[in-house]
C-alpha cells in the first residue's frame, strides 16, 4: 500500500460521515424551500406531502422576507449574538488582567470561576429565569420586596417620613416578555461565556513578554498605556478565537431563548425557523436557507480572521 | 520607591480580594442551585426563609417519583458515553493521518470541518425529524441520538486531536515505521501512548459537549431516549410552585459534568482554541 493510500483511507469515515450529515439535510431543505409545504391544511391537502408538483419558485423566501418577524429575528439574531459578544470579552479582559498574577487560593478561585462554563444551557436558563430573576419568587422578587417594606418602614418615621413616603414603590423587572427577556438571554449567556474568555486571556496572558512591560515603565507608560500598547496587541489572537468560538455556539441559540418566554418579543434566526416548522415547511426551509447564507457571510469572515493563526 | 510599595500592596491585598469577590460573583447562582435544592417547595419562594430553613432532602428522594430523573440520566449516560466512543474510534485515525501524513487537501479538509460546525442546526430541523421519522425510522431511539451527538462533535474532536499530535515529533512515527511497524501498530503501540493525555482530554470535553447539548437532543426525541436536557426543558415554567424540586433536579444533572469540567479546565484552553494559544 503506498504512502498516499493508507492516510486517506484512515480520515475517509470522518470525512464522509460529516460530508452526508451536511449534505443530505442541506439538500432536502433546499428542496423544500422550493415547494409549497404544509403539515396540516384542510383545504389543500395535495400540500402535506413534499412533491415537485406544488413548486413555488421563490415563492416561499418572498412570503418569509415579507413574515414581520424576520426582520426582527435577523435584527435580534445579531444584537444576541454582538452583545454576548462585547461582555464577554471586555469584562474576560478586565478579569484576566486582574487575577493573571499568582495569589492565595488562585487555583480554587480559578475552578469556582470556570464553574458556569461547564452548566447545561437548559439548567442555566432554568435557574436564572425562575431562581434569580422571577419578578414575584426569585431573588429579584424577593430583593425588590425588601426593599419595598424597607421604605414603608422608614415612612412612618417622625419627621423624616415625609421625605420618604415621596420615594417611589421600587417595581420588578419582568424578564419573560417582551425585550428584556433578550436582556436576561443575554445575561446568562454571559455569566456562562465570560469565564470561558477569562481562561483562555489568562493562559495566553502568562506568555507575555515581561522585559517588554518593564522597558514600558521605565519609559514612563502608564498602567493603562502598557494595557492598550502591549497587552491587547498580544491578547489579538486569543480574542479573535474566542470571538469565533463563541459565534459559532451563540448564533444558534435556541434553548435559553425557548426557556426564557418561548420566543415571545425575542426570537433569533432559529427559533423562527422552529416557528415556521410547526405547520409551515416550505417557509421553515426558505429561513432555514437564509440562515445558512448569514452563517455563511460570519464565517467566511471569521476564518479570514482565525483561520490563519490557527495553521501556524 | 513610594509607588512600588503601592504597587505591591495593590498585589497581596487588593488584587487576591478583588479576584475572590469576582469568583463568588460567579459562582454565586450555582450555590443558590443547590441551596435551594435542599429547601422544601414552599420554603424555596418565601422571604422569611430566604437564608434560614430546615435543610431537607426529600427533593432528592423524591426525584424519582417527581421526575423519573434516572431513566433521563441513564439516557444521558449511554448516549454521550457511546457517543464520545464513537467520535473517538473515528476522530483519532483521521487526526492520526492529518497530522503525520498530511497531503495537499489537509488544511481544507480541517477548515471545512470546522465550517460544517458553523451550519445553523434549525435550518435542517424538519429534513432531519422527516428523514428520521419517516425514511429511516430511527426517530426517538438511542442510536439517533448517540449518531448525531457524535457527528455534531466530531469537527471539535478531529481539531482537538490534530493539534495535540501535531506536537508529536514525526520521527518517532517515522523510527516505527523503519521498524517495519504496522500502520495499526503505530497508533496503538507509539501514537496512543504518547499522546494519552491529548486524546483523554479531547474525549472528557466530548463528552462534556455531548451532555450538555440541547438541540437535537431535545428535538429528535419524544420519550424513549430523551436526555436530561429535555426533562429540564419540559419543567421549564413551574410558575414558582416548584422551585425546590425544580432545583435538586437541577443540580443532579449538572453535578457530574461541573465536577469533570473542574478537573480538565486546563485542558480545556488548549482544546477549544485548538492549540493556538499557549
Amino acid at each position: 500500500m503506498s504512502d498516499r493510500t493508507l492516510p486517506r483511507i484512515l480520515q475517509t469515515p470522518a470525512v464522509l460521515l460529516l460530508l452526508v450529515w451536511m449534505i443530505v439535510p442541506l439538500s432536502m431543505t433546499l428542496y423544500f424551500s422550493f415547494i409549497r409545504y404544509v403539515l396540516n391544511s384542510t383545504v389543500r391537502p395535495e400540500w402535506t406531502t413534499p412533491s415537485l408538483s406544488n413548486w413555488r419558485g421563490f415563492g416561499n423566501y418572498a412570503y418569509v422576507l415579507e413574515a414581520k418577524d424576520f426582520g426582527f429575528a435577523i435584527m435580534n439574531s445579531v444584537f444576541i449574538v454582538v452583545s454576548i459578544l462585547l461582555i464577554t470579552v471586555i469584562l474576560g479582559l478586565a478579569i484576566a488582567v486582574l487575577i493573571n498574577k499568582s495569589f492565595p487560593g488562585q487555583g480554587i478561585v480559578r475552578v469556582l470561576l470556570i464553574s458556569p462554563f461547564f452548566v447545561m444551557p437548559a439548567v442555566n436558563a432554568v435557574l436564572w429565569i425562575n431562581m434569580i430573576l422571577d419578578p414575584v419568587l426569585g431573588l429579584q422578587g424577593l430583593a425588590v420586596g425588601g426593599i419595598n417594606s424597607l421604605i414603608d418602614g422608614l415612612r412612618d418615621w417622625p419627621i423624616l417620613g415625609h421625605f420618604f413616603s415621596m420615594w417611589p414603590q421600587v417595581e420588578p423587572i419582568s424578564f419573560r416578555a417582551t425585550q428584556t427577556s433578550s436582556y436576561a438571554v443575554i445575561m446568562m449567556v454571559a455569566w456562562q461565556w465570560t469565564p470561558f474568555a477569562v481562561l483562555i486571556f489568562m493562559t495566553s496572558l502568562q506568555s507575555e513578554d515581561e522585559s517588554q512591560k518593564e522597558a514600558a515603565v521605565l519609559d514612563g507608560a502608564s498602567n493603562w498605556s502598557q494595557f492598550i500598547n502591549l497587552t491587547v496587541p498580544h491578547l489579538a489572537r486569543s480574542i479573535a478565537i474566542v470571538v469565533m468560538i463563541q459565534s459559532i455556539f451563540h448564533l444558534s441559540l435556541y434553548a435559553e431563548i425557548e426557556i426564557v418566554s418561548r420566543g415571545n418579543g425575542n426570537k433569533n434566526l432559529p427559533y423562527l425557523i422552529g416557528e415556521f416548522a410547526n405547520n409551515n415547511i416550505g417557509a421553515a426551509s426558505a429561513t432555514g436557507v437564509f440562515a445558512i447564507i448569514l452563517a455563511n457571510i460570519i464565517a467566511i469572515f471569521l476564518l479570514r480572521l482565525v483561520g490563519k493563526s490557527l495553521m501556524d | 520607591m513610594a509607588t512600588v510599595t503601592q504597587t505591591s500592596r495593590l498585589g497581596t491585598v487588593l488584587r487576591p480580594t478583588a479576584a475572590w469577590i469576582i469568583a463568588l460573583i460567579f459562582f454565586f447562582p450555582i450555590f443558590w442551585l443547590v441551596f435551594t435544592s435542599f429547601k422544601t417547595d414552599a420554603d424555596a419562594v418565601q422571604a422569611e426563609h430566604l437564608f434560614f430553613f430546615t435543610p431537607t432532602l426529600e427533593n432528592y428522594t423524591n426525584m424519582t417519583e417527581n421526575y423519573d430523573y434516572w431513566r433521563f440520566a441513564m439516557n444521558s449516560v449511554i448516549t454521550s458515553s457511546f457517543a464520545t466512543l464513537f467520535a473517538m474510534a473515528v476522530g483519532v485515525p483521521a487526526a492520526y493521518a492529518m497530522a503525520f501524513n498530511p497531503s495537499r487537501h489537509t488544511k481544507d479538509i480541517l477548515m471545512w470541518m470546522l465550517s460544517t460546525k458553523m451550519l445553523p442546526a434549525a435550518a435542517v430541523l424538519y429534513p432531519m425529524t422527516f428523514l428520521t421519522k419517516n425514511i429511516l425510522q430511527i426517530y426517538d431511539t438511542h442510536f439517533l441520538v448517540i449518531l448525531v451527538l457524535c457527528l455534531i462533535n466530531l469537527p471539535i474532536a478531529v481539531w482537538m486531536l490534530f493539534t495535540y499530535f501535531k506536537e508529536i515529533p514525526k520521527e518517532i512515527i517515522e523510527a516505527g515505521k523503519m521498524d517495519g511497524v504496522s500502520t495499526w501498530g503505530e497508533i496503538k503501540d507509539i501514537l496512543i501512548p504518547l499522546a494519552w493525555g491529548g486524546i483523554a482530554s479531547t474525549a472528557l470535553l466530548t463528552f462534556i459537549f455531548c451532555w450538555n447539548e440541547a438541540y437535537w437532543s431535545v428535538r429528535l426525541t419524544t420519550i424513549n431516549a430523551s436526555t436530561l436536557s429535555t426533562l429540564i426543558e419540559g419543567n421549564r415554567a413551574p410558575e414558582g410552585l416548584f422551585f425546590g424540586r425544580l432545583s435538586a433536579v437541577s443540580t443532579a444533572a449538572i453535578a457530574p459534568i461541573v465536577v469533570l469540567g473542574w478537573f480538565c479546565q486546563k485542558q480545556l484552553v488548549q482544546g477549544l482554541t485548538f492549540g493556538a494559544v499557549k
